[in-house]
């Protein structure tokens, strides 16, 4: 899966933050704001993924257990899902 | 013919004809050779809008719509619309920022009341522009200052930004970045162009980056005004 188009990742002031854009700004107009695993996650979503791949990138970047890991990223999917923010 | 404004330090060439507009751009007027905003909305266009918003009369939309090209133009040259009311006091500017109808202007009058007129300058009663130099960021006034007159041709260093919203006890706070973004980017405009998007961050991210944000719950109280003042004041 893959993060839609229309869709902006930035640091501001230290904050991760993603803004639509272009398209995007069509269905929705406020700000969601990611921690840093969030950011880690969604700049490899941006180029496409599979939950599989997100699980093992997050263990070789951060010191987590792998049961850890796969949930923090199921529940990530899930909000992206629920935001519809991902194809 | 256009008319030659200089507008937060830049050229900026506008039609219009109406009386706000005449009357509002009088002080900005200047000359130069090569415009960096050229704003000229043909008549046509104008008819039409105002066909869009029967509310408006022709003389409301060439005010309103010239500035809404303005503020999106600005963002080229690293400047955003922050929706407040920006006064001047001892070197530096304020900006109070809520939704329309909460009490900014109004808050902002409790400091020209209590601090008094020849201390106090109003540099943009609602539309102020943020402009970044170098690491700091200064509020400039504009010709478009919303449903009042109070606007002045001048620039100053940000001392803090103020979420005003409404309290029966009066507090003030300051608040992180991350609380701060969705505030004060409801409080702009929302480019769809990535590049201006990309710029409006910037200047946010100067913004919080060198500027306090506070969080002000007020009435219209001396009270509100002392809370207020003793703690965003630059010393």
């Amino acid at each position: 899966m893959k993060i839609k188009e229309g869709y902006l990742l930035r640091t501001v002031a230290g904050s991760n933050i993603v803004v639509p854009v272009g398209e995007g700004s069509m269905d929705f107009s406020g700000v969601i704001q990611l921690n840093d695993v969030g950011a880690f996650l969604w700049k490899i979503l941006e180029n496409g993924s599979d939950s599989q791949n997100l699980v093992s990138q997050l263990l070789k970047e951060y010191d987590v257990d792998e049961a850890t890991a796969k949930n923090d990223v199921e529940d990530f999917l899930n909000k992206l899902r629920e935001a519809g923010l991902v194809e | 013919m256009l008319n030659k404004l200089k507008v937060a330090g830049l050229n900026v060439e506008v039609g219009y004809k109406y009386p706000t507009m005449v009357k509002q751009a009088e002080y900005y007027k200047t000359d130069f050779e090569k415009a960096d905003i050229t704003i000229d909305i043909p008549e046509e266009t104008l008819v039409s809008l105002q066909k869009e918003n029967p509310h408006l009369s022709m003389d409301d939309c060439e005010y309103i719509f010239t500035g809404a090209r303005f503020y999106e133009s600005v963002l080229d040259f690293g400047g955003m619309l922050l929706h407040s009311s920006c006064i001047m006091t001892d070197g530096y500017a304020y900006m109070f920022t809520a939704d329309s109808g909460v009490g900014k202007s109004t808050h902002a009058g409790l400091w020209r009341k209590y601090l008094g007129d020849d201390k106090v300058k109003v540099i943009n009663d609602d539309k102020p522009v943020i402009r970044m130099k170098g690491d700091e960021v200064f509020a400039c006034g504009t010709p478009w200052s919303g449903k009042t007159d109070m606007n002045m041709d001048i620039k100053a260093p940000i001392g803090a930004v103020v979420c005003v919203e409404r309290a029966e006890k009066s507090f003030v706070e300051r608040i992180t970045p991350s609380v701060a973004i969705p505030l004060l980017m409801q409080q702009t405009l929302r480019p769809r162009e990535i590049d201006k998007m990309n710029t409006l961050l910037d200047v946010l991210n100067k913004l919080l980056t060198n500027v306090p944000v506070y969080r002000l719950g007020c009435d219209i109280s001396k009270e509100a005004f002392e809370v207020c003042y003793n703690t965003v004041k630059v010393r």
